[in-house]
């Protein structure tokens, strides 16, 4: 048995995330794959205390990599734009670092800013060279009838978003490396 | 030594300084953890993703080098860059060492 679950986790929730899917497995269903924005789908388990982490790769895993996340317990299981999922069983673990990937603050640091660089900064740009000045354009009124108001409507949807998103991840990045900070 | 790979390097993050510490022999990542871990009683320990993270910083600066590769696991091994640096920060935690027991240090 399946069961798919669509929900929204931004660039910046993937604490939340992690402990999302952690509850999941508790409750008898384990993640088997994720398509991108939004959709999760469930295979029905034995319930278990599972540990779910992410990683933000972004292309750059390497055989190496995986071998070593292996050596280190964790099964690799999805990927989804840059992120890449691993889980471990909660009774496998032997100390407090043994359920992370990453045991120091600077590392912690990293992956964020590897985020913010290659995630956050271009949907920046994309937002400053392509969603703002079609807002700008088409709200001015200089382009009238059907073809103006929908795309008029369009940018104005995606100027909404543009703006929450880069705010609502810029500050929560951004609180994620404070609360990581030596 | 260029002076910023010595500015960034010491003093070292402890898992920094148990990883290039254990790079003196020819080692894989996991074998390090498990190394630190009998080393320190189980008090560090380095979780997946820093000690990926801190080996590919390492080789890219130069403080250790890939030596070969078994069953997909990749070895390094310390340079004599790395060596000169593990030597500056054991010789700052002596001095820390010292000075904690009350004594003083003069090289």
């Amino acid at each position: 048995m399946t069961k798919t679950i669509v929900r929204v986790f931004t660039i910046a929730d993937y604490e939340e995330e992690e402990a999302w899917l952690r509850k999941q497995h508790r409750e008898g269903w384990k993640l088997m794959k994720m398509i991108p924005p939004c959709f999760y789908t469930f295979e029905a388990c034995e319930p278990a205390d599972v540990i779910y982490r992410l990683d933000y790769r972004n292309s750059r895993q390497t055989e190496e990599y995986m071998q070593l996340l292996k050596d280190f317990g964790w099964e690799y299981f999805a990927q989804c734009v840059g992120w890449l999922y691993f889980r471990k069983p909660a009774d496998a673990v032997e100390s407090e670092q043994d359920g992370e990937l990453f045991s120091d603050n600077a590392s912690r640091a990293e992956l964020v800013n590897h985020v913010v660089k290659t995630r956050l900064i271009p949907l920046a740009i994309i937002f400053l060279c392509c969603v703002l000045p079609n807002f700008i354009r088409f709200s001015s009124g200089e382009y009238i009838g059907g073809f103006g108001s929908f795309f008029g409507g369009f940018f104005g949807a995606m100027f909404v978003v543009y703006v929450f998103l880069i705010v609502y991840c810029g500050t929560k990045l951004r609180k994620i490396k404070e609360k990581y900070k030596n | 030594m260029e002076d910023k790979i010595r500015r960034i390097y010491v003093p070292m993050t402890e898992s920094g300084f148990y990883i290039l510490f254990c790079l003196q022999e020819p080692q894989h990542g996991y074998g390090i953890s498990q190394q630190v871990k009998k080393l320190t009683g189980g008090e560090v320990s380095i979780s997946a993703g820093t000690m990926y993270g801190t080996l590919s910083k390492m080789e890219k600066d130069g403080l250790i080098r890939f030596y070969r590769e078994e069953e997909k696991r990749k070895l390094y091994q310390i340079t004599d860059l790395g060596r000169e640096i593990l030597s500056l920060e054991i010789r700052r935690i002596e001095r820390l060492y010292r000075n904690s027991k009350g004594g003083d240090y003069n090289d």
